[in-house]
């Protein structure tokens, strides 16, 4: 046994928001031995949480904390989600849906999206979406999680639809059961060592002084630790993704079904959600205030509900970019402290737990030891993740032909960054995705947005038209039916949401 | 309305060894309808590629995909399985480890690994606990080709195939004649100029000239197309990679081993691959040596002695000039990755397959990712040399790309950061590390040591090893009756 274990390191978590509970939690589950940690929050601090949607990385978080998936779910009045429809983007009334698996399969070594180009040429293509399982069982309200084989059954994932006001609280009650101290108080300074500039404690309106020897700052936006006190600059994102408010207003569901999808319908300064919960509709209004006002996204969000409204539209303030480093001294930023992406895509809760895997890969190895190379690491795959993340929300703004406001006129004809621009190009010349492992959002994503959002390359691969259209048609059709098939067999969505209840109240 | 693209008419390939032929059969299975001719010889022995006895496992999915089947690689072209690599002396003393391929390590026993090895290494320890079951399976000499698809104990193994270099080049002509390649041989001596940054045409003396849509360079290290590109430019690699001069040996005795080996020496390094034509050993060294001096350390005479330059062309694409092989990148045969980048930058290419018009966008993207398949290959092998006995050896080195970085969180943390198109999976590179002689930190998570579940872990382990040892036949036992079997009836 080693005699001279290290102590361990004193965590501070500024923000008692998701982001914070679920750094708190994570560190505290992951790194018993290695961590102390203790969270401050203020009552009298409001929490964003309208991060209601998700991507399927969620389910690998919740399972290394440990908890229950059933258990997680029913907290959080969560349903099941396979994708998100968009709606109105490339052209008003087009649509589609944005699945979270693929479409039809490779091959010879040739994209299925070649094909389906060519079968489009001969007039024979049906909706891209029609040879993915995932869209075929969304649109038919069905869900059943993906088989652990290779068969067909398997191309999909899948994540959650949750009310985020229940999860922050199920994340800070989890959190206190592994041990977490927490502060109820205000930040009235911060105290910083004179001479390495790290910060050494924050003192509360009452007088404690909390000390530690890594603060993450989940603060929100205003980032009082990494922005306010440490400086460090903010990249805004805002010329090329304008919206910068949000107009929430939760409604009652107005049929009986329960989409296991997110719609996001285009609007004339942004966007509005609409996100199935259990118990309600979230619904919402993200919009560009240089476009409209904030009365007139209210009115608006009022006008498009399809439900009751269980509340008046809650007005929410972001901006898009982010902090020019994510850990800075001792300091690290979760959450909206070190960046923010608008929920276009639902990166909200995937960009915060990336950051806490991170984290926790590269913690340091004992207190005061903080390795600039492991700081250096962090902020290298943090700064990747957001710049990934961008282009491809930009993108859903820049592919359209919709010329009927000011702001689509502004995105359609934006100056988009470097490295979309040849992305894009890329598609249009070739039919071709700039491919990478790390980060999110692969080729068939890419896809679904450029086809569905009606951006067709000029070109596709040649190999695709060496097989005789009447028999690609008849390969692809098969695919098709196997898909309808496939999904006729899975139960409804609300059906299946209601024998994991009643399974989970046996089980109790 | 997305058209297809007017598909290409005719490819041509110059160089006719391993992988210009493998490169034909590819485009010509990809493209039937496009002619495709192999110009030029077979290059000598310096395109490193060409003669390489070996690959990695990757070479067996585009096997796959080519329908080169492997029974036909065992049986007609002198075909071996390598299951490990061992390395010896790269951490001094008698240290040695073993790398096996395959993403397989379970974490709990990493992190078992990591804590009783790398955190209270006795000193002088030999080897590190065995990790793969392949290991197992080459120390024992057993083993035979898992039936893919079967639900075998040995499914999740993972192999390389090795060769006869002549003998799998015969093997892929026959193939690519029957499928209908065509092979123009002689020398080439132009290059005619086509429109813009394209060439028209290459000429082969005494023949005339041979236009073609796209040529594909695998003439070896002289590059002989993509070299007389105006805008070509090479990528020297001299400062991080000290290898300037290669020894081939006469081929020893056959061997039927399931490991070949690569061994840190006082004068450089040798390594050996095991073939039943003979053990093939090749020596590495930083200065020229005297023939003799250089057979005097590979034990038997030499049939080569090659000065290196390492580096890569900066652009591996030039209009339509694409390299493959020595003609792309030119580093030492320090295992077999030259095999290994050659094919993987074949399928990127045949994934990547241009029309006739070719996008300036889609050459960008290639060489993007080829670029990040040889700074891959650069990275590994600098990798060998950033060790302190390697640097006994050949003096100290520049530590290219994220190698510092790697190391670094390998030694601090344990933690092998992600890097695209590397020739190694992670986990391999993790193998690679301790077989090095590196010693691997233990990540922040595994402080907290579980070890119930570290013994699970182990347990699995045990049973995997031993279900493994229990299905294999010895090895030798199998090669026998395999060829046995397939051996012609006299008369």
């Amino acid at each position: 046994m080693m005699s001279d274990a290290p102590q361990p390191v004193r965590v501070v978590v500024l923000g008692g928001g998701t982001a914070g509970w679920m750094t708190a939690a994570g560190i505290a589950k992951l790194l018993p031995d290695l961590a102390r940690v203790q969270l401050v929050e203020s009552e009298e601090i409001g929490i964003v949480g309208v991060g209601e949607a998700t991507l399927p990385h969620i389910r690998g978080f919740v399972e290394k904390l440990g908890i229950d998936e059933a258990a997680f779910m029913k907290a959080t009045h969560a349903t099941f989600k396979l994708g998100i429809d968009f709606r109105d983007f490339g052209r008003i009334g087009e649509s589609y849906i944005h699945p979270f698996g693929s479409f039809g399969e490779e091959v010879a070594g040739v994209g299925f999206h070649h094909y389906w180009l060519e079968l489009a040429r001969h007039g024979m293509a049906r909706d891209l979406g029609d040879y993915s399982l995932a869209v075929a069982a969304a649109k038919a309200n069905r869900f059943r999680p993906p088989s652990q084989d290779d068969s067909l059954g398997s191309t999909y994932g899948y994540a959650y639809q949750f009310d985020a006001t229940l999860f922050g609280p199920f994340m800070r009650e989890f959190g206190l059961g592994l041990g977490i101290e927490r502060h109820e108080g205000r930040v009235v300074s911060v105290e910083r060592d004179a001479v390495s500039g790290d910060v050494v404690a924050l003192l509360l309106a009452d007088g404690r002084r909390v000390i530690g020897d890594l603060f993450v700052d989940c603060s929100g936006f205003r980032s009082l630790l990494l922005g306010q006190e440490l400086g460090v600059a903010w990249e805004d994102w805002t010329h090329w993704l304008p919206c910068d408010r949000a107009a929430a207003m939760p409604c009652t569901h107005a049929t009986d079904d329960l989409r296991p999808y997110t719609t996001a319908t285009a609007m004339p300064a942004g966007w509005r959600w609409q996100i199935p919960l259990q118990h309600r509709m979230g619904n919402g209004y993200v919009f560009s205030s240089a476009h409209i006002t904030e009365e007139q996204a209210c009115d608006a969000i009022r006008a498009s509900a399809e439900g009751t409204p269980l509340a008046d539209p809650r007005i929410l303030k972001f901006r898009p970019g982010r902090r020019a480093q994510s850990w800075s001294h001792n300091v690290i930023g979760v959450g909206l402290a070190s960046g923010f992406l608008e929920p276009l895509e639902s990166t909200s809760i995937y960009l915060a737990q990336m950051a806490i895997t991170y984290l926790i890969e590269l913690f340091p190895a004992a207190a005061g030891q903080i390795d600039p190379r492991d700081r250096a690491e962090f902020n290298r795959l943090v700064d990747m993740e957001y710049d990934r993340v961008r282009d491809f929300l930009i993108l859903h703004y820049n592919a359209t032909t919709r010329d009927d406001s000011e702001f689509w006129n502004h995105v359609r004809t934006m100056r988009v960054p470097d490295s979309l621009a040849d992305k894009l190009e890329l598609w249009r010349n070739a039919g071709r995705i700039e491919k990478y492992s790390d980060g999110l959002f692969y080729d068939a994503s890419w896809i679904a947005v450029y086809v569905g959002q009606g951006m067709l390359p000029e070109r596709h691969d040649p190999r695709a038209a060496m097989i005789a259209p009447d028999a690609l048609a008849r390969a692809t059709e098969r695919l098709r039916m196997a898909v309808t098939g496939e999904v006729a067999t899975m139960p409804g969505h609300r059906e299946y949401l209601r024998a994991e209840a009643a399974r989970l109240a046996e089980a109790a | 309305m997305s058209t297809p693209r007017e598909p290409l008419r005719r490819v041509v390939v110059a160089g006719g060894g391993q992988v210009g032929v493998l490169a034909a059969l590819a485009l010509r299975r990809s493209l039937p309808e496009c002619e495709v001719i192999v110009i030029g010889s077979q290059p000598g022995p310096a395109a490193f590629a060409d003669w390489s006895p070996s690959a990695m496992p990757f070479t067996n999915k585009l096997h796959d995909r080519l329908g080169i089947a492997e029974a036909d690689i065992i049986t007609k072209a002198g075909g071996s399985y390598r299951l490990v690599t061992r390395y010896a002396g790269w951490g001094g003393g008698e240290q040695q480890g073993v790398l096996a391929y395959g993403e397989a390590l379970d974490p709990a026993l990493k992190t078992a690994f990591a804590r009783d090895w790398g955190q209270v290494r006795p000193l002088g320890a030999g080897a590190p606990p065995t990790g793969s079951v392949a290991q197992v399976l080459a120390e024992a000499g057993r083993f035979a080709p898992p039936p893919p698809g079967e639900p075998t104990p040995l499914a999740a193994v993972d192999y390389a195939l090795r060769w006869h270099p002549a003998a799998y080049r015969a093997l892929l002509i026959q193939q690519a004649e029957a499928a209908g390649v065509r092979y123009a041989e002689g020398v080439i001596d132009r290059v005619e100029p086509g429109e813009g940054d394209a060439i028209r045409a290459a000429g082969l003396a005494g023949q005339g000239l041979i236009e073609a849509d796209l040529f594909i360079d695998c003439t070896g290290p002289q590059a002989s197309l993509l070299a007389a590109h105006p805008r070509f430019a090479f990528t020297d690699w001299s400062a991080s990679l000290p290898t300037r001069h290669v020894y081939l040996a006469e081929p020893a005795a056959p061997v039927i081993a399931l490991e070949d080996r690569i061994t840190l020496i006082p004068a450089g390094w040798v390594t050996e691959v095991a073939g039943r034509d003979g053990l093939h050993r090749v020596l590495g060294t930083a200065g020229p040596l005297a023939r003799a001096e250089a057979e005097a350390l590979l034990g038997v005479p030499a049939r080569a002695a090659i000065a290196l330059t390492p580096g890569r062309a900066a652009e591996p694409w030039i209009g339509n000039v694409v390299a493959l092989g020595d003609a792309a990148a030119r580093f030492e045969p320090l295992g077999p990755l030259h095999l290994d980048l050659a094919h993987r930058q074949l399928d990127l290419l045949l994934e990547m397959l241009p029309g006739r018009a070719i996008s300036p966008l889609e050459r960008a993207e290639y060489n993007r990712r080829s670029g990040l398949m040889m700074e891959g290959v650069h990275e590994v092998l600098a990798l060998h040399f950033a060790g302190i006995e390697a640097q006994r050896v050949f003096g100290a080195r520049v530590l290219p790309g994220r190698v510092g970085a790697v190391i670094d969180q390998f030694v601090r943390r344990g933690r092998i950061p992600f890097r695209e198109e590397l020739p190694l999976l992670g986990q391999e590179q993790y193998a690679l590390l301790v077989a090095l002689g590196w010693t691997p930190g233990l990540p922040p998570a595994a402080r907290h040591a579980d070890a119930a579940a570290e013994a699970r872990a182990r347990a699995a382990f045990e049973a995997d090893a031993r279900a493994a040892l229990a299905f294999a036949p010895p090895y030798d036992q199998w090669l026998a009756r395999t060829l046995g079997a397939n051996r012609a009836p006299a008369g």
